[in-house]
């Protein structure tokens, strides 16, 4: 039987494990994210796969075609998991979250352009997400890491937000993905946690000995 | 006494993480399903004395399951296991009928004194 990919770096069991912490560390994020907005976060089941980084950019486009526009709060995180996260926002959920936010109240001073608002509010938003989700990650496998600022692209075409030379060419990709979507507000996206070969060995291993617990 | 049990998670290693958390020497079977369809049409084959379920779950969520099993079983025991520890989530699933949540990664004493409360209640009940 022919192997995948994934099966080729992973075996189906770490898969399963890696797919499982993934899962609970997205609950981890939602839970943070309700806490601020009065919402509730929908999640889907989170999955994982494994490419080229060079494919990225049109795997990432599969799923964000449907949007008219992009914004996208990016970080990286480095401990000995390390790598780069991507939360990638429909068009238009800036200035939802802003409205979430106010509670419906438009509060914002007149000195305050929206799209400085939008920026604070997608990366505080981001970062929240963010932060959680790859902490709790980090945590269940034993591990710390150290995060840059967020940094956002504003509302802009798919094809002038992710560059093909994005991302270093000669590494694999380990893409973590989910999907959400808010009970109210019209906002949804995607979360890619990008990790490279550098993370493999010590990934296994981590997810060796969070298994064992269980055993 | 509880005996059967029903495992309903889409993770294969969720299920095994929960099995391996209750006690060895209860003689509980188990049963096991994938999906939140699957957990409800083994509920009404087998009946199982306690249900432990997933909420983020493909073909049917678990919140879609226990609104199902408690519309055929008002008595079913169900306690939940899941990632998703929103307050809305929890008290979504409370108010459906779910006896109890707890949160992932499991810990073996809170599983252990979810059984024991869940036994009692089970007593009560017969």
């Amino acid at each position: 039987m022919m192997e995948t990919h994934e099966e080729q770096i992973f075996t189906s069991e770490e898969l399963e494990i890696l797919q499982e912490i993934m899962n609970i560390a997205f609950g981890k994020s939602a839970a943070d994210l309700a806490d601020v907005i009065d919402t509730h976060v929908v999640l889907n089941v989170p999955f994982i796969d494994i490419m080229q980084v060079t494919d990225l950019p049109s795997y990432i486009l599969n799923y964000v075609k449907d949007y008219r526009n992009i914004s996208i709060v990016e970080q990286n995180f480095w401990g000995r998991f390390k790598g780069d996260a991507l939360l990638v926002f429909s068009s238009g959920s800036g200035k939802e979250l802003i409205t979430m936010l106010q509670h419906g109240e438009n509060t914002s001073l007149e000195s305050d352009p929206i799209e400085i608002l939008e920026r604070e509010t997608l990366m505080e938003v981001g970062n929240i997400i963010i932060g959680a989700c790859v902490g709790k990650l980090a945590e269940l496998l034993k591990d710390v890491v150290t995060y840059t600022p967020p940094m956002i692209i504003l509302e802009r075409f798919y094809n002038d937000a992710i560059s093909e030379n994005h991302f270093d060419p000669d590494k694999t990709a380990i893409v973590l993905k989910t999907d959400f979507s808010f009970t109210e507000g019209n906002v949804s996206g995607f979360l890619f946690l990008i990790t490279s070969n550098d993370s493999i060995q010590w990934m296994k291993e981590a997810l060796r000995v969070f298994i064992a617990q269980y055993e | 006494m509880i005996k059967k049990i029903l495992i309903v998670d889409d993770s294969p290693i969720a299920r095994k993480m929960l099995k391996s958390c209750l006690p060895k020497d209860q003689g509980f079977e188990f049963e096991e399903a994938c999906n939140g369809q699957e957990g409800f049409e083994k509920y009404k084959s087998i009946s199982p004395d306690l249900t432990f379920m997933d909420l983020t779950m493909p073909v049917m969520t678990g919140y879609e399951a226990i609104e199902e099993i408690i519309k055929y079983d008002k008595n079913a025991l169900i306690i939940v296991v899941t990632a998703d520890v929103q307050l809305k989530a929890i008290k979504t699933v409370l108010d459906s009928g779910a006896y109890m949540v707890l949160r992932k990664p499991l810990k073996k004493e809170d599983l252990q004194v979810a059984l024991l409360k869940a036994q009692d209640t089970l007593q009560q009940v017969e």
